[in-house]
């Protein structure tokens, strides 16, 4: 180890060090026209480890393409093929994604081609040029064959993981073997775990990623901002639970470094735009295709009670303008602190839903409810009313219906 | 409710490697409670008559509130019967670590029961892996003699198994006493369910 990586080691940050270290090169942009794919459209392997990693992933896919977590909604999930075809580069034809009801933010890519997209990400995406950018990343993976190099560069240095270990843990994982934090992902932690990248292969899969979007027509500078909505969101989770935001869980265990990163592709952004040409970024095509499960989404996320990291992705989506959805959202994420002083603008949130066109018809129910406890009864029973008007056959109408004679 | 019968559901598949169900702490946890006896559930302050042997989950200071009482027939991955007994203002239905990302809502004295319904979601949401949640039915129903309200819910956990289940509860005094039932849906579901039903008519509160 000579003097000036060590420093730069030690800038780069404590726990990372040692694996960074061996990845080679260290903080340094790569650039994105220093990077081509490694294969071609139907790109099959022919050496014996990575024929070996092919067939043992072959039954981890059969596993997830049979999983009840997927989430079934024919036209969105064309929808996402239709993205991992344009930004896929040369494999794209050969790519399969499917997408998982976790509502984490997180995707991960598989070494022979197909890729699990996790709910909690298109809940956290701006528009199409942002999801396209995490797309791109995670084909990028599989367009440099980072499983296969990382597995190679593991065995030379250390020799502790056997293959067998890795693919029998990764096939366990998609039979149900839990192990451990990870309870929201369950099976899929186990393998997400094992997919995990050292910093030079993300840089690597960044790069071209970044590169494969910009060649596409979709604004390069999506991909920082990303980034930036992640950090932005552990922080201020951790914040409102008072505490240091924990870099161990969710995405940033599987994806090291993000502030580095977030840094470099704003960068690399900047070298890819051609002054002139107009980037696209689709917000209107992909919350036309996400419609459908949109509310889902919302609900899923508010309902895990994680108040900063809601705040932050209502906050994130409403610089897109506030609607009504955003504001019931609000409401219900200030209505599940359940403390005294948060009520009152759980409230003030419901008022201001109900007011938009597109206010869900619960946002009537916790309207009309928040009114009967501020003893305005009247006004209450009318939003209640409203409520099952606009959703006569809800599970909880019998109470409703209750509350209106009581 | 206990963590461990939540636990149950998240780590379904430890059973697959020879864990027996509940059995994650190790040592003696159940015992049993026999029939057409009135038993003392949670804290004490509700009692109920099985119809027939169930098994109580013993409880631990350390992980368990002493509100809340957990019965299983066949193992916590399979179902149990969750008794809140007096559970005060401003307390979790679970013990948690104050600083959790994820939080299962307080009880509080003036929550109306569409609120506790939430409460309840959120808890399986959070502390036991589910992924997809449906309400079922919420509707006003009797209970200890009071205006109660019963909830009935399936999920979709991360064991990807469906479960289904009912609650059956009300405040009084701004305390909260409830009964919650949660089964595999297929076949242990209504398996125990007139067992549920019959703990349910059974209920008094013990002052």
């Amino acid at each position: 180890m000579n003097a000036e990586l060590s420093r730069r080691a030690l800038l780069a940050g404590g726990g990372a060090a040692a694996a960074v270290l061996a990845a080679g090169p260290v903080g340094a942009r790569i650039p994105p026209s220093s990077l081509q794919p490694l294969i071609g459209p139907g790109y099959r392997p022919t050496d014996a480890d990575e024929l070996g990693m092919w067939q043992q992933m072959q039954r981890v896919e059969e596993e997830v393409a049979g999983s009840n977590l997927l989430v079934k909604d024919e036209g969105l999930n064309r929808y996402l093929q239709g993205l991992i075809g344009k930004v896929g580069g040369p494999a794209a034809r050969d790519m399969r994604i499917y997408l998982a009801r976790i509502p984490d933010f997180n995707a991960v890519m598989f070494p022979t081609g197909f890729s699990v997209i996790f709910t909690g990400l298109l809940l956290r995406m701006r528009d199409e040029a942002q999801l396209a950018g995490v797309i791109a990343h995670e084909s990028s993976h599989f367009l440099l064959k980072h499983q296969i190099r990382q597995w190679r560069d593991t065995k030379r240095r250390t020799d502790v993981l056997s293959f067998a270990t890795m693919l029998g843990g990764m096939a366990g994982g998609a039979a149900g073997i839990y192990t451990g934090d990870l309870a929201q992902l369950a099976q899929l932690g186990t393998i997400l775990t094992l997919l995990r990248y050292n910093r030079q292969l993300e840089a690597e899969a960044d790069a071209l990623g970044i590169k494969l979007i910009a060649g596409t027509g979709y604004d390069p500078l999506s991909m920082s901002e990303t980034w930036g909505q992640l950090i932005g969101e552990v922080e201020l989770s951790a914040r409102v639970r008072r505490k240091r935001p924990d870099r161990g869980y969710s995405i940033f265990s599987t994806h090291p470094a993000p502030r580095e990163r977030m840094i470099d592709l704003r960068q690399s952004a900047a070298e890819l735009k051609v002054p002139g040409r107009s980037y696209d970024r689709g917000r209107e095509r992909y919350l036309q295709a996400i419609g459908g499960i949109r509310p889902t989404l919302f609900d899923d996320q508010v309902k895990l009670n994680d108040a900063g990291a809601t705040r932050y992705i209502v906050e994130t989506l409403a610089k897109d303008g506030w609607n009504g959805q955003l504001r019931f959202t609000e409401g219900e994420s200030l209505r599940l602190q359940n403390a005294d002083a948060l009520q009152d603008r759980a409230a003030l949130s419901y008022a201001a839903a109900v007011a938009y066109p597109d206010a869900p018809a619960d946002a009537w129910r916790w309207h009309g409810i928040f009114l009967m406890k501020a003893g305005r009864r009247d006004e209450g029973r009318a939003a209640l009313q409203r409520y099952l008007a606009l959703a006569p056959s809800a599970p909880d109408a019998p109470f409703v219906r209750q509350m209106l004679v009581s | 409710m206990n963590k461990r019968m939540l636990l149950a559901l998240s780590a379904a598949s430890l059973a697959l490697s020879g864990c027996t169900g509940g059995g994650i702490g190790g040592f003696g946890l159940y015992s049993l409670v026999r029939p057409g006896r009135t038993v003392k559930v949670g804290n004490g302050a509700l009692t109920v008559v099985t119809p027939r042997e169930w098994n109580r989950t013993s409880r631990n200071g350390f992980t368990d509130i002493r509100y809340v009482e957990d019965w299983t027939l066949n193992g916590p991955y399979l179902d149990g019967i969750s008794f809140i007994s007096a559970l005060p203002d401003n307390r979790r239905i679970i013990r948690q670590e104050y600083k959790a990302d994820r939080q299962v809502p307080k009880f509080r004295s003036v929550m109306t029961p569409p609120e506790i319904a939430a409460l309840i979601e959120s808890l399986y949401r959070v502390e036991g892996g589910t992924v997809d949640w449906r309400t079922l039915n919420l509707a006003p129903r009797p209970f200890l003699g009071t205006n109660g309200f019963q909830l009935d819910f399936e999920h979709l956990d991360s064991d990807e198994l469906w479960r289904k289940g009912r609650a059956v509860g009300a405040v009084i005094d701004g305390r909260l006493y409830m009964m919650l039932y949660d089964a595999a849906r297929s076949h242990y579901y209504a398996a125990a369910l007139p067992d549920f039903e019959a703990m349910v008519a059974s209920a008094r509160l013990r002052r």
